[in-house]
C-alpha cells in the first residue's frame, strides 16, 4: 500500500478527474461506487486479494440480523 | 492457515478467501508456497491447464494521477498482549469476537456449529467480556470502540438461534446501544432470547475442571464473584490500522494520539492535507452505516473539490447489442443453486436440476455451488450464448436482493434484462423448513414449474429515461441543512433552504462548543454567513412546505413564504433536515415531575452556564434518561451523556467547588468522549448508576429539591438536596409527520424518518430523489450531524449529474386500443401515475406516466376492458403460474 | 391403512413485493420454521390481484388462497 500511494504527494489539484479510494473494505467500496456515480474515474486500492475488508466476515448485521455477505 | 475464518481453519496455499470474494481468482499465499519459501515444488506449473501461474512476476511501481485520495484502510487488531490478560492464546477457548463471528457462520470452520476449540463439544454455558482493548489504559486505547455492544449482542441472539439450550452471560461496564433502535435490539436479546447481562469488571479467566474456564468478576459494590463457563468471547475493540504511521507519513497527514486520523467535528472527513479525505473506522471507531455514510460524504466533498475534471476518463460500461429474440422459440436456462449449504444442506438440489430439465422449453440446466459468484456470473453468460437461451430463470435466494445483479448478467450476454425470472429456494423455502428435507425439495420443485412456465410468456420491455432539473430543495435550516446545501451549491447546483424560523442555525444557536472542546459559535457564525454569500443557494426563511408533486428529477412543491405568498419551485431532489428539538418530559423515573424552578434541563444549564455574571450552582444532581428509554420515550437520545458530561466540567472549569453528581443507566459517552468522562471522574464529578427497580426518586421540599438514590457502592439509599437538579431529556424529531404524508414516506414508531436500508442506504429515503440527514433521521452529535447531511448532498447529486432518470420497465402499460377512456384507473392510481390524454380521434385515453409509475397494478386489476398489463407481471403470465400451481408433482408421488 | 390420511392442504400465496414478500425473506433470514404447504406467486402489490386469480386458484385446486400485502 505504500508504495501505491506515492503518486499522491503530487498537489491535489493536479487536472486530473481520477480518484484514488485506498482500502477496499465497505467504506472504500462505497466511496468508489458513490464516486463512480458523481462522474468521476476511481482507482479502488486493496492490499489483499479481495475487497470487502471485515463485513465480508460477517454472518450478520445488528439490529436487525440481515445477511451480511 | 485461513485467514478469512481468522485462522480457525486450514485452506491452501493456493485459494479465493471465499466464494463470493471479488475478484474471484485464485492467488498464492507467499508465506504458505513451498517455492517460493523454500524455492522448491513448483509443482502447480504444470498442472494448470490455462498456463495462468508465472512466478517470474514481481511488484510493479505504478504512477497514477489522481485529483483527489480518500482513505479508507479500515481499523486494526488490538495486540494478543491485551487479550492475553483473559487467558487467549493460553486456552483454545477464549476466543476473540471474530473468531466467534467465523464459528457461527455457514462458511465458517464448523459449518455454523458453535463447538469448542478444545475438544469440538458443544458449549453450554458462554460468557462475553465487553471493552476488551477499549476504554482501556493499560493497552493505551482510552477511547470506547462504538461497535463492540452491538456485535456482541448479535452474536450472542445468532448463537442463542443455532442452540436455545445455550446459557449466555454479557459482562459490560455500560451497554452503549445508543444507536437508532439500537435499544430496542438489547430489549429482544434480554427478553426474548433470555441473554443475562450483568455490570462487571472481569479480573481474569483461569482454566477450571478438566475442560473449562473460571471467570473472576468484582461488581460495583465491590463483591467479587467466580462463574465456571464452557468458552469465553472477548468483544475486542477497534485498534488504529497497523500500517497507520506508515500512511500518514506516505500521504503526509496527520494522525491523532490514538493513531487513528486528525479531524475536527465540521469538517469530520478532511485530513490535514488538501485533497485527501478519510472515510470509515480510521477516521475513528464506527459500525458500518456511519462508515457507509462517511464514504458516500467523502464522495461528495472529493467531487465538488474536482467538478471541473468532472467525468474526464470516465468510462461508460457499454453492452453488446440486444438479441432480437421476437421471432425464436422460447428457449429456458434454469440455473439452480446451492448457496454453499444454505440450500443444498436441505433441499436436493441435484434432482430439482433434473426436474427443471424435464420441463417444456427448457433447453439448458445446470446447478452451481454460489450463483452470484463472479465465475457463475460467467457461465451463465456463455451458456446464454452457447444455448441461445432467450429466458433465463435463476432458482437462489431472493430478487429483492439479487434480481439486479442476474439482470446485469443477461445485459451482458446480449438479453434484454426483463428476460430473467428468479424463483427464490432459499429464504422462503430451504432455510424456513430446515427439517423437512422432502418436503422443501418438492416446494423448491414446484416453485421452479411455477418460474418457468411464467417465464415461457416473459416479453423484452424497453428501459425508459426521464429527464432531471438540476436543482435541489432542503428542509430545514440548521447545520444539517445548511451543510447539505452547501455540498450540493459547491459540486454547481442550485438549492433552495426553506427554513420555518426567522434565522438559520438551528439549535446549534444555543450551544457554545461541543464535549470535545471544538468552538461551534465562531464556525456556525461563518457557515451561516457562507451561506448567504453562495449564489447558487437560496434561502427562505419563516417558509413552509406545503404541498410536493411529481417524481424524482421532476418534483414540484408548493413554498408559502414568509409574507404569506405562495411560490412553486421545480427541482429534482429534496433533502429532508428538519432536526430535532429538545423533548419535554411529562414523565420523568416513571413519575410525574414535581413543578420547581430548580429542576431545569441540560440546555436551559448549558445556557445558564455560558451566561456572563450569572451565581453558579454549588451542588447539582444530573439525571440521565429523564423521560427517555421507557418513560415518555422508548429510545436513547445518544447525546445527552455527552451533553451532561460536558456541563458538569464546564461546570468544574467556573465553580470549582461545586459538587456535581450523575445519576445514569449506562454512560454513553461512545468514542473519544470516553476521554472526557475519565477526565470528569478525575475531577471529582461522582457518577452513580440506577437500575430500572430503584429509580431515583425527585421531590418538592419546599422551595428546595431533593433527590433520593440507591447508590450500590455503599450500598443504601441517599437523600441529597442539590442547589439544582438537571434533567438530561433527549430529543424529538420535528415536521417528520407533516413531511412523511406529504412525500409518502415512512417514519419509524418513535416519528423519526426511516431510510431505505440502516446499513446500506443510510441518508437515502425509499421514495426516489426523497433524502434525510441531521436529527429528523435519529438523535446524533456534531461531527455526524454533519457527515450525513454531506452524504446526504452526495447522494442527492448523483441523480443531477446524470441528468435523467432510469425507469423500471415493470411500470404498467396502456393498450390504446382497448381503453375506453373511462377513467377508473385514475380515478384508482394512489400515485397520480395515470392522465387522461385526447388522442387524435378526439376520443378520451389514459396514459402511465411512467416516472411516477410504482408497478403496484391496481390499474391493471381493476381495468375493465383488460387494457391495461403490467410489464414483468402480465394477466398471461400470472395465469400460467398459477396453472402451474395446479399440476403438483405431489400427484404423481 | 387404518389412519385417515392428514390432511396436507396446497395453499396458494400472492405476496406483494414490498411487505409480505419481504417479510417472507425475513421470517427466512431469521430461520423461522413454517409447513411447507404454500406455494407462492411474487406481485409488485397486492392491488394487483384480480379476484379471477383466486379462481383461479381454487379450480387449479388450491386448499386455499393467501393474500400478503
Amino acid at each position: 500500500m505504500t508504495q501505491a500511494v506515492k503518486s499522491a504527494k503530487s498537489a491535489p489539484a493536479t487536472g486530473s478527474g481520477a480518484v484514488m479510494v485506498l482500502g477496499g473494505g465497505v467504506a472504500g467500496v462505497q466511496a468508489a461506487l458513490d464516486l463512480t456515480d458523481l462522474g468521476y474515474y476511481v482507482y479502488l486500492v486493496e492490499k489483499s486479494a479481495a475487497i470487502g475488508g471485515a463485513m465480508a466476515q460477517l454472518d450478520k448485521t445488528f439490529p436487525t440480523n440481515d445477511c451480511s455477505l | 492457515m485461513d485467514g478469512y475464518n481468522e485462522g480457525l481453519a486450514l485452506t491452501r496455499p493456493i485459494h479465493i478467501d471465499y466464494p463470493q470474494a471479488v475478484p474471484a481468482s485464485y492467488y498464492i499465499d507467499p508465506k504458505a508456497c513451498l517455492h517460493l519459501t523454500e524455492n522448491t515444488c513448483k509443482i502447480c506449473v504444470p498442472v494448470c491447464r490455462s498456463r495462468a501461474i508465472d512466478f517470474t512476476q514481481t511488484e510493479k511501481i505504478e504512477e497514477l494521477q489522481v485529483g483527489a485520495v480518500v482513505v479508507a484502510p479500515g481499523f486494526g487488531r488490538v495486540p494478543d498482549s491485551t487479550l492475553a490478560k483473559y487467558g487467549y492464546g493460553q486456552h483454545p477457548d477464549v476466543v476473540t469476537s471474530l473468531e466467534f463471528e467465523r464459528l457461527l457462520n455457514p462458511s465458517g470452520p464448523y459449518q455454523g456449529q458453535v463447538l469448542t476449540m478444545s475438544d469440538r463439544r458443544h458449549p453450554k454455558r458462554l460468557a462475553f467480556i465487553q471493552c476488551v482493548g477499549s476504554r482501556d489504559l493499560g493497552c493505551d486505547n482510552g477511547y470506547c470502540s462504538s461497535v463492540c455492544c452491538m456485535y456482541a449482542i448479535k452474536e450472542a441472539m445468532v448463537a442463542k438461534e443455532h442452540d436455545p439450550e445455550l446459557d449466555i452471560t454479557i459482562y459490560y461496564m455500560d451497554m452503549r446501544t445508543q444507536g437508532k433502535d439500537f435499544d430496542a435490539a438489547q430489549k429482544r436479546a434480554e427478553s426474548q432470547f433470555g441473554i443475562k447481562f450483568v455490570r462487571a469488571k472481569v479480573a481474569d479467566v483461569m482454566p477450571w475442571g478438566k475442560k473449562g474456564l473460571k471467570l473472576t468478576y468484582s461488581t460495583l459494590n465491590g463483591g467479587h464473584h467466580f462463574e465456571p463457563f464452557d468458552m469465553v468471547v472477548l468483544s475486542v475493540g477497534l485498534d488504529s490500522p497497523k500500517d497507520a504511521q506508515a500512511i500518514a507519513q506516505t500521504l503526509d497527514i496527520k494522525l491523532n494520539r490514538y493513531d487513528f486520523c486528525d479531524t475536527s467535528a465540521f469538517t469530520p472527513l478532511n485530513t490535514s492535507r488538501e485533497g485527501i479525505f478519510v472515510a470509515g473506522a480510521f477516521q475513528g471507531p464506527k459500525d458500518i452505516p456511519e462508515s457507509v455514510t462517511q464514504s458516500s460524504a467523502a464522495a461528495g466533498i472529493a467531487s465538488a473539490l474536482l467538478k471541473q475534471q468532472r467525468g474526464a476518463g470516465y468510462v461508460v460500461k457499454s453492452y453488446p447489442n440486444e438479441r432480437d429474440i421476437k421471432d425464436e422459440e422460447v428457449r429456458i436456462g434454469v440455473f439452480t443453486c446451492h448457496c454453499g449449504i444454505n440450500i443444498g444442506g436441505v433441499v436436493n438440489v441435484p434432482s430439482v436440476d433434473q426436474y427443471a430439465g424435464g420441463m417444456e422449453n427448457v433447453v439448458y440446466h445446470s446447478e452451481s455451488l454460489y450463483s452470484c459468484s463472479q465465475d457463475a456470473q460467467e457461465v451463465i453468460k456463455q451458456k446464454i450464448k452457447e444455448h441461445k437461451l432467450n429466458r433465463v430463470v435463476i432458482a437462489a435466494c431472493s430478487p429483492r436482493t439479487h434480481e439486479p445483479l442476474f439482470q446485469e448478467t443477461l445485459k451482458d450476454a446480449g438479453l434484454n434484462r426483463s428476460l430473467f425470472e428468479m424463483v427464490n429456494i432459499r429464504d422462503q423455502c430451504s432455510w424456513v423448513h430446515a427439517q423437512e428435507p422432502e418436503a422443501a425439495t418438492r416446494k423448491a420443485m414446484d416453485l421452479i414449474r411455477m418460474g418457468v412456465a411464467k417465464a415461457r410468456g416473459i416479453k423484452p420491455l424497453a428501459e425508459q429515461t426521464v429527464p432531471v432539473t438540476a436543482k435541489a430543495v432542503v428542509i430545514g435550516g440548521g447545520v444539517a441543512g445548511m451543510t447539505a446545501a452547501l455540498t450540493l451549491a459547491e459540486q454547481g447546483f442550485h438549492t433552495t433552504i426553506v427554513e420555518k424560523e426567522a434565522a438559520l442555525g438551528g439549535n446549534l444557536l444555543v450551544i457554545k462548543k461541543t464535549i470535545l472542546g471544538v468552538d461551534t459559535e465562531k464556525t456556525l457564525k461563518a457557515m451561516i454567513e457562507q451561506v448567504k454569500k453562495t449564489k447558487l443557494i437560496t434561502v427562505l426563511t419563516k417558509a413552509e412546505l406545503l404541498d410536493v408533486s411529481g417524481f424524482v428529477g421532476n418534483f414540484s412543491s408548493v413554498i408559502r413564504l414568509a409574507d404569506g405568498q405562495e411560490n412553486t419551485i421545480d427541482h429534482g431532489v429534496i433533502i429532508l433536515a428538519t432536526g430535532g428539538k429538545e423533548h419535554t418530559p411529562q414523565t420523568v423515573l416513571g413519575k410525574e415531575l414535581p413543578a420547581s424552578e430548580a429542576i431545569i434541563t441540560q440546555r436551559e444549564l448549558e445556557t445558564r452556564l455560558n451566561a456572563k455574571g450569572k451565581k453558579l450552582p454549588d451542588s447539582v444532581v444530573m439525571v440521565q434518561c429523564a423521560g427517555s428509554r421507557g418513560d415518555d420515550l422508548s429510545y436513547c437520545s445518544k447525546v445527552c451523556c455527552n451533553h451532561a458530561v460536558k456541563n458538569a466540567l464546564t461546570l468544574k472549569d467556573k465553580n470549582p467547588k461545586a459538587q456535581v453528581i450523575v445519576l445514569y443507566r449506562d454512560l454513553r459517552t461512545y468514542g473519544y468522549a470516553e476521554e472526557k468522562y475519565r477526565e470528569a471522574r478525575e475531577r471529582g464529578v461522582i457518577f452513580i448508576p440506577y437500575s430500572l427497580d430503584a429509580k431515583p426518586e425527585i421531590s418538592k421540599k419546599g422551595k428546595a429539591v431533593e433527590v433520593r438514590f440507591f447508590d450500590p457502592l455503599l450500598g443504601e439509599e441517599v437523600t441529597v438536596n442539590p442547589d439544582l437538579v438537571v434533567l438530561s431529556v433527549g430529543i424529538v424529531p420535528q415536521g417528520t409527520e407533516v413531511l412523511s404524508k406529504l412525500l409518502k414516506v415512512p417514519v419509524t414508531a418513535d416519528k423519526f424518518f426511516l431510510e431505505a436500508h440502516v446499513k446500506l442506504r443510510p441518508v437515502e429515503m425509499p421514495v426516489d430523489g426523497v433524502y434525510v440527514c441531521g436529527l429528523a433521521h435519529s438523535p446524533k452529535p456534531l461531527d455526524e450531524t454533519v457527515v450525513q447531511a454531506q452524504a446526504a448532498a452526495a447522494k442527492a447529486a448523483m441523480p443531477l449529474v446524470k441528468g435523467m432518470v432510469k425507469v423500471d420497465p415493470i411500470v404498467s402499460h396502456v393498450d390504446k386500443e382497448a381503453c375506453i377512456g373511462c377513467g377508473l384507473c385514475v380515478s384508482l392510481c394512489p400515485y397520480k401515475a395515470i392522465q387522461m390524454l385526447t388522442s387524435e380521434d378526439k376520443k378520451k385515453r389514459a396514459e402511465t406516466i411512467v416516472a411516477s409509475c410504482k408497478a403496484c397494478g391496481i390499474c391493471a386489476s381493476h381495468c375493465p376492458t383488460f387494457a391495461i398489463s403490467m410489464g414483468g407481471f402480465t394477466n398471461e403470465q400470472i395465469f400460467s403460474q398459477i396453472e402451474a400451481f395446479g399440476k403438483s408433482i405431489e400427484d404423481k408421488l | 391403512m387404518n389412519q385417515a390420511p392428514e390432511f396436507n392442504p396446497r395453499i396458494l400465496g400472492f405476496l406483494c413485493n414490498w411487505c409480505c414478500y419481504a417479510a417472507a425473506d425475513a421470517a427466512g433470514v431469521s430461520r423461522y420454521q413454517y409447513p411447507p404447504n404454500l406455494r407462492t406467486i411474487r406481485v409488485m402489490c397486492t392491488g394487483r390481484l384480480d379476484p379471477v386469480f383466486v379462481i383461479k386458484g381454487l379450480i387449479e385446486g388450491a386448499d386455499g388462497i393467501f393474500t400478503g400485502g
